[in-house]
């Protein structure tokens, strides 16, 4: 616009606004004296002064306008190239909302967010805010450091922003819900565990030692739950071992594989549910 | 004096009742005898004052300048299925197993992260206990922030024991440092803006206006008010409008030709290039740098030499002539 392109003329138009406001005081007056003549005089040299200069910048602004063409012209298909990679994302977030997938346009871009979930249950939400310009890149995010984001993005963010977005909220939710199974072990299960329970920053290596009683018999076991692969929530590889010095019984040697394959099939706070319920179901058959 | 207390109950070492016996009031001299006293009674270990001297750390991290180092793996490698216990023992075995003389001590922290201090010796001369270094590791992360209280001759070392323990192939040291170690970690996990535009915002962030109050007394008119609010625009564009990391400085290593209008001169002429320092230091830098053009000391938008600081993870520069 010409306000932007001129930047003196606020001041201008001030002046002029001034003056303006002068004459018709002076009309109120009526009182048209020698001094004033000369200073009213004075005051329309300026304004015509004033007014030229005006004139003359807006020609040097219309002359500008018309020449900047051609560059207009590609300013606007890189709009255009923009708009229609806005609108390619806020139809995915549209299509995916139900998903946990959700967002914001903003002024440069979109600010997504990822809602995750384990088995029902509503858990955190992390932000992405994208800048959409040649090349797509992250402005900002609230994404832990050790999901990988850089690796994600240089995968997918460049050619396909769905599969993008897919990965992240897979990550996510994964690492989420294997959050979840772990804090929910610590805080209802403590009872069973005979030590602390070892974990990392994914939750992605679990190790924790834990006491079961059958029947009048305790034994301990220790368990190491590896998920090798950190878009699932139930672990790739389980390895439960008795720890103690005596051999186990036949009975329990049973137990210790059925809680290899109860680990590897069953959310781990749901298999010390199990665990709490048996145990429940024993003490009553006991009395 | 509280802080002291803090420090100490934090150590868990000295009990309740221990803790009482000792008036913070008196001398600092008599006052380390008292406590010394008490460490005695309670059988104290060189473990136990490394971790004392960990925990003072963690209160006090401003009292040292951290560098930030950062790792890689490489490209296809297998996931990290090392848990934090075998990190450590990893860690302590390559660091012993290069020099026997060296003591490591390990206090885990919040947020999955773990505080660990060295201190080195040699073959010849005992472990130096006086100039430990410090590391802040967040585990399955490529970061590392280190601070040495000393000669840095046992670097590599250390980088190489943190590579390999943390299932790393190789380690750079970044262009960065400062003392401010909270500010380091919101700039390289890029924690430093967490205001993000929601459904649930009322106005888009950029809307907002800073600084020019609208129901001010209307016979003041702000001369350039046009010029003021894109200035306005430009900065919160650049800076946002949440509070800034923490640096005391940003250093440019210049090496470059001399550019000149004027034709000739010694000085253009001059076929190797110059060299210069240029250094900027304030009590916080980026919200110093962010009110430059606010206060009309500077055009905006700044130089993105200046700008880019969090973004890039950068406070130390070289230019160079292209």
């Amino acid at each position: 616009t010409a306000r932007t392109l001129v930047p003196g003329l606020s001041v201008l138009a001030h002046l002029e606004k001034l003056e303006t406001q002068v004459n018709r005081s002076r009309k109120k007056l009526e009182e048209p004296q020698g001094a004033q003549a000369v200073e009213s005089s004075l005051g329309t040299k300026i304004r015509d002064k004033l007014r030229s200069e005006v004139k003359q910048r807006q020609a040097r602004v219309a002359v500008r306008d018309t020449s900047v063409e051609p560059d207009q012209t590609l300013e606007i298909s890189e709009q255009k190239a923009w708009e229609r990679k806005r609108e390619n994302v806020k139809a995915i977030l549209q299509a995916y909302r139900f998903t946990g997938l959700s967002g914001k346009l903003t002024s440069r871009g979109v600010c997504v967010c990822i809602h995750t979930a384990f088995e029902g249950t509503l858990l955190d939400s992390y932000f992405v805010d994208l800048v959409i310009q040649k090349p797509l890149r992250i402005h900002h995010h609230s994404i832990p450091a050790f999901i990988p984001l850089e690796e994600i993005s240089a995968k997918y963010l460049q050619t396909n922003i769905q599969h993008f977005l897919f990965s992240l909220c897979e990550y996510l939710n994964a690492y989420a819900g294997r959050k979840y199974q772990a804090d929910q072990l610590q805080r209802d299960f403590a009872a069973f565990l005979a030590g602390p329970l070892q974990r990392n920053s994914l939750c992605n290596v679990l190790s924790f030692t834990y006491k079961v009683e059958l029947r009048g018999q305790a034994f301990t076991f220790c368990a190491r739950l590896l998920y090798k692969d950190l878009t699932v929530t139930l672990p790739t590889d389980v390895t439960v071992t008795h720890q103690g010095m005596d051999t186990l019984p036949t009975s329990w040697e049973e137990q210790r594989a059925s809680h290899e394959n109860l680990f590897c099939t069953k959310a781990l706070h749901k298999v010390f549910a199990s665990f709490t319920q048996r145990e429940k179901l024993d003490m009553s058959l006991v009395h | 004096m509280t802080k002291m207390m803090t420090v100490l109950k934090a150590w868990e070492f000295l009990s309740e009742n221990q803790l009482q016996t000792v008036s913070f009031r008196k001398r600092k001299e008599s006052l380390a005898q008292d406590l010394v006293l008490l460490c005695e009674e309670n059988g104290v270990s060189l473990n136990d004052a490394a971790l004392l001297d960990i925990i003072y750390t963690q209160f006090h991290w401003h009292q040292r300048v951290w560098d930030v180092f950062q790792m890689a793996k490489e490209p296809g490698e297998d996931i990290d299925l090392s848990d934090m216990e075998q990190f450590k023992s990893s860690f302590k075995k390559i660091l012993q197993r290069a020099l026997k003389n060296v003591t490591v001590t390990f206090r885990d922290a919040e947020e999955n992260a773990v505080w660990i201090r060295i201190a080195w010796g040699t073959q010849y001369r005992k472990r130096n206990q006086y100039k430990p270094a410090y590391v802040m590791y967040y585990s399955q992360t490529p970061y590392a922030f280190i601070s040495f209280s000393q000669l840095r001759s046992n670097t590599p070392l250390l980088c190489q024991a943190l590579t390999i323990a943390s299932k790393h192939h190789q380690i750079v040291k970044m262009d960065l440092r400062s003392r401010y170690l909270d500010s380091l970690k919101a700039i390289v996990f890029k924690q430093y803006n967490q205001n993000f535009e929601t459904h649930n915002s009322a106005t888009p962030l950029q809307e907002r206006r800073l600084g020019l109050d609208i129901n001010m007394d209307s016979r003041i008119i702000h001369e350039n008010r046009i010029e003021k609010d894109r200035v306005q625009r430009v900065t919160q564009d650049i800076f946002g409008d949440y509070s800034q990391p923490r640096l005391e400085f940003a250093q440019y290593k210049l090496e470059i030709k001399f550019k000149s209008d004027l034709n000739g001169g010694i000085l253009a002429e001059r076929e190797e290039p110059l060299r210069c320092l240029v250094k900027f230091s304030s009590p916080h830098l980026l919200e110093a740098l962010k009110s430059l053009a606010p206060a009309g000391i500077a055009d905006a938008p700044l130089s993105p030499l200046l700008t880019c600081i969090p973004s890039k993870g950068m406070n130390y520069f070289k230019i160079k002539h292209k």
